[in-house]
């Protein structure tokens, strides 16, 4: 059952002065089914918040359709259901944590018996509990962000969407974030997040997005869109003379007496073992290259790589053995 | 910062203060002999500054009241009473019409600083006009009327109007009954004197009323009998014997007597009539 | 309504904390206290100055903080991004403007209660603490309600300066529509006397709430006319923020 439905909006935005238009979504089609963490990614500027925006309601399409839990975003019921954490969010700094959580609470018309208590709870689900009564204005980033989501959970709401939720956090921070999202799914919500951060998305999304130009240019589950068939293998030797290698490979650099070499057959790896022993040199790394999110994310962006120079890289200095 | 830089800075402080304040003294001795306050004349009048004042005009009209007082209240320059109308009457009168203070402040210009009591009684027709509920106007203007213009008929009817308003000074009925008096008709003023006696609600008035009324009944009786003395000469030819030669020649009906019961005084040989009783009041 | 209640607490919360507000306040009561000063340059009555001035201060200062905390309120908000998270909540658009706008008047009303007491301290000690001048505070009350209701209007879509001049402008015309009338009366019948006719309605007639030279006079003011001045002040306002919500309905935030 489809959680939330974008089908064919489309965005302009007056330039600043008026003078013109620029058009920011184009044709967006994005469909949510429930349970699932949803990752919508793109370069900056290609329209990710912009369509959370519309998601949520900021914003109205000038064409196409948003429909949230089967029902148009302007209805009260459909927002009961949801929570929204928007990129950099700014608070009410004079009220302490828990006066702002209430406020929230009051909002979203919970009832003035359950209120403490489900703010408690949030509280001690972000991990703020101790630091809840001190006023926003003296929150940490990473404490912002944090009662940014317990304010967006505290309806317990079917879909949380987060723009850009882990931006500025440091790793720790982004990793309880992480860890706060597969909660959610666990428990059976259903999770739409944009970011930039790769590696993020491919920790933890079933399905993701990918906006290019106003539109989705790819679009699918993780997993089937990166191929799990290796690309290469990488390996770095040392005291060993590539061209002797009876392996066929690509060399990709060379300092002193190391080397790096790709293979491209799975096949070539044991036969590459072999020949570094037969050579009487030494294996110091094998390292297998999936295709990674970024070669896709750089792919459907359509980034090209700047050409590589035809002359190898220049020779290094050798680097001292390590003693011991 | 370093001590040159200290001084510097001190410096250009001292210089930039004492070019302002040396500025400022020249301004003053140039500009001193010209009339700040007379700027007053130039107000546009009060219609066109209600508009300006944005539903302000009452604090407006107070303003420009304060303003005015400051203005003729300084004696070391001259000012001008030609502008007193306008600043009484077409501004302050217009932005705030019940502001009696301003009828009373113009009219006391006018009448004590420009010895134009004509001017005054103008403006507090005017006020009265506007304000007829408040009973100092008339007042005022009774008071002007008879101090400086001697125009008794004229303060009577203000006193008249005066005493009409409810919640007026009581003393106002007095002085119009007195006004007749100062006019030469003591009948109507011994009349109203009486009024005032017979409905007096405390000694004081009864007591002030009861010597209007002694005096002029004397005066009345005295004026009465040498009246009809003279005309007993006239036939007679010479002056009576008695004044009950008057009742018996048909002049008088009955020999009055004064108020305190004492007969009135006749010398034959002058034919001067005189009353025992002294009066009450010291002018006499 | 509750939820509505909760965003005119936290507004007034928040309007409370404004220095904006301490600031005016304070001139105000100055210009109440330099009222005595002010009284004894005066012959004659001393009362009507003091009593001129307080009332004008109250009601000047009731407007200018209307108008400096109102047009900020809703700009704010936009302007910092905290509507994100309200908007998106169960919460109908017009519940926030109004809750804004309910938060606003409740802070009006303290200001003006605050000025009116050191008002009528000042009074007692001059022996002029006149019941009579009341009703007066009280229709100022309604202005300033109105007032509010512009600068919110204006607010929710115009930046801060645009909007704080748009009020002004309203507030100096809303004091002198009475003037309309005058000018209809010299014009030739016809599209001039329309348009006019036109404008009177359609601005505020501000001057209906000002009962200040009569208090001050101690001309009797008709209950009945108090009375409909409230009316038309209360149905004035709520138009305005009728038209608030709609404009805020239909908005985008960027």
């Amino acid at each position: 059952m489809a959680v939330l439905e974008i089908s064919g909006i489309s965005k302009s935005f007056t330039t600043h002065l008026s003078l013109g238009r620029t058009r920011v979504l184009n044709g967006v089609d994005l469909t949510v089914e429930a349970g699932e963490v949803f990752g919508l990614l793109g370069a900056n500027g290609a329209g990710k918040t912009t369509t959370l925006k519309t998601a949520v309601g900021l914003l109205r399409p000038e064409q196409g359709s948003v429909r949230l839990f089967g029902m148009p975003i302007t209805d009260v019921r459909a927002r009961a259901r949801l929570g929204f954490l928007p990129e950099q969010p700014y608070f009410y700094d004079y009220l302490t944590g828990r006066e702002f959580l209430d406020f929230y609470a009051r909002l979203c018309g919970i009832a003035p018996s359950r209120r403490a208590a489900r703010v408690a709870e949030m509280l001690a689900r972000v991990g703020l509990e101790d630091r809840a009564d001190r006023p926003l204005r003296k929150f940490s980033k990473g404490m912002v962000q944090r009662v940014g989501l317990a304010q967006a959970l505290i309806n317990e709401p079917d879909l949380v969407i987060l723009d850009e939720p882990m931006s500025g956090l440091d790793p720790i921070g982004r990793r309880e974030f992480r860890d706060i999202i597969l909660e959610l799914r666990r428990h059976g919500k259903t999770v739409l997040f944009s970011s930039h951060i790769l590696a993020d998305a491919e920790a933890i999304c079933d399905r993701v997005a990918i906006l290019r130009g106003g539109k989705v240019a790819a679009c699918g589950r993780l997993d089937s869109m990166l191929s799990d068939r290796v690309r290469f293998w990488e390996a770095t030797l040392s005291r060993v003379d590539p061209a002797a290698l009876g392996v066929p490979h690509e060399k990709v650099w060379q300092r002193g007496e190391r080397v790096a070499v790709r293979i491209q057959s799975a096949d070539h790896v044991d036969a590459l073992i072999e020949e570094v022993r037969r050579l009487g040199g030494t294996l110091r790394s094998l390292v297998r290259h999936r295709r990674t999110l970024e070669d896709l994310f750089l792919g459907e962006v359509g980034y090209e790589a700047p050409e590589k120079p035809k002359t190898p890289a220049p020779e290094m200095p050798p680097i001292p053995e390590r003693r011991g | 910062m370093m001590i040159g830089t200290r001084l510097v800075v001190g410096g250009l402080l001292v210089a930039l203060l004492g070019t302002g304040a040396w500025a400022q003294a020249i301004l003053e001795r140039w500009q001193s002999g010209r009339e700040i306050g007379g700027q007053l004349m130039y107000l546009p009048n009060g219609r066109y500054l209600k508009v300006a004042s944005f539903g302000y005009a009452p604090l407006l009209a107070d303003l420009i009241y304060l303003w005015s007082i400051q203005y003729y209240g300084t004696y070391d320059r001259e000012v001008r009473y030609d502008i007193v109308e306008h600043v009484y009457v077409d501004v302050i009168g217009e932005l705030d019409p019940l502001y009696s203070d301003a009828f009373l402040m113009g009219s006391l210009i006018l009448s004590v600083e420009a010895r134009a009591p004509e001017r005054a009684l103008e403006i507090l027709d005017i006020g009265m006009e506007r304000n007829p509920e408040d009973w100092i106007l008339p007042f005022e203007a009774g008071f002007v009327a008879y101090n400086q213009l001697r125009d008794f008929e004229r303060a009577a009817g203000y006193y008249k109007r005066c005493a009409a308003i409810p919640g007026a000074h009581p003393v106002a009925r007095r002085f119009h009954a007195e006004m007749f008096n100062r006019m030469g008709d003591k009948q109507t003023s011994y009349a109203k004197w009486l009024e005032v006696y017979e409905t007096a609600e405390d000694d004081f008035v009864r007591d002030v009323a009861y010597s209007h009324v002694h005096d002029l009944r004397i005066e009345i009786d005295v004026e009465a009998l040498q009246a009809a003395v003279e005309i007993y000469r006239e036939n007679h030819g010479s002056y009576p014997a008695s004044l009950k030669a008057l009742v018996a020649a048909g002049l008088i009906q009955a020999l009055a007597v004064d108020p305190e019961g004492e007969s009135y005084t006749y010398d034959p040989s002058t034919g001067e009539v005189g009353s025992q009783s002294k009066y009450r009041l010291w002018r006499r | 309504m509750d939820k509505t209640l909760a965003i005119a607490a936290n507004t007034f919360r928040e309007a409370i904390r404004d220095r904006v507000l301490y600031l005016l306040l304070g001139f105000a009561l100055l210009m109440i206290g330099s009222s005595i000063f002010l009284s004894l340059l005066t012959v004659g009555s001393r009362e009507k100055i003091i009593i001129d001035l307080g009332l004008s201060a109250i009601s000047l200062f009731g407007v200018l903080t209307a108008i400096f905390i109102g047009v900020g309120l809703v700009f704010k908000e936009i302007d910092r991004k905290t509507i994100y998270t309200i908007v998106t909540k169960p919460v109908g658009r017009a519940q926030f403007i109004l809750g804004k706008y309910l938060g606003l008047v409740m802070t009006l009303s303290v200001n003006l209660v605050v000025m009116t007491i050191g008002f009528y301290l000042l009074l007692a000690y001059e022996g002029a603490a006149y019941a009579r001048l009341l009703p007066a505070v009280g229709l100022t009350l309604l202005e300033l309600i109105v007032v509010t209701a512009l600068a919110i209007l204006f607010s929710s879509f115009s930046t801060p300066i645009l909007s704080a001049l748009l009020t002004l402008g309203a507030y100096l015309v809303g004091q002198l529509s009475w003037s309309l009338r005058l000018l209809q009366d010299r014009l030739d019948p016809g599209i001039g006397r329309a348009v006019c006719e036109f404008f009177y309605w359609v601005l505020p007639n501000l001057w209906r709430f000002n009962i200040r030279a009569e208090v001050t006079h101690a001309v009797p003011v008709p209950p009945a006319e108090v009375g409909l001045a409230v009316v038309y002040g209360l149905a004035y306002a709520a138009l305005l923020v009728f038209i608030a919500c709609l404009c805020f309905e239909r908005r985008d935030f960027k």
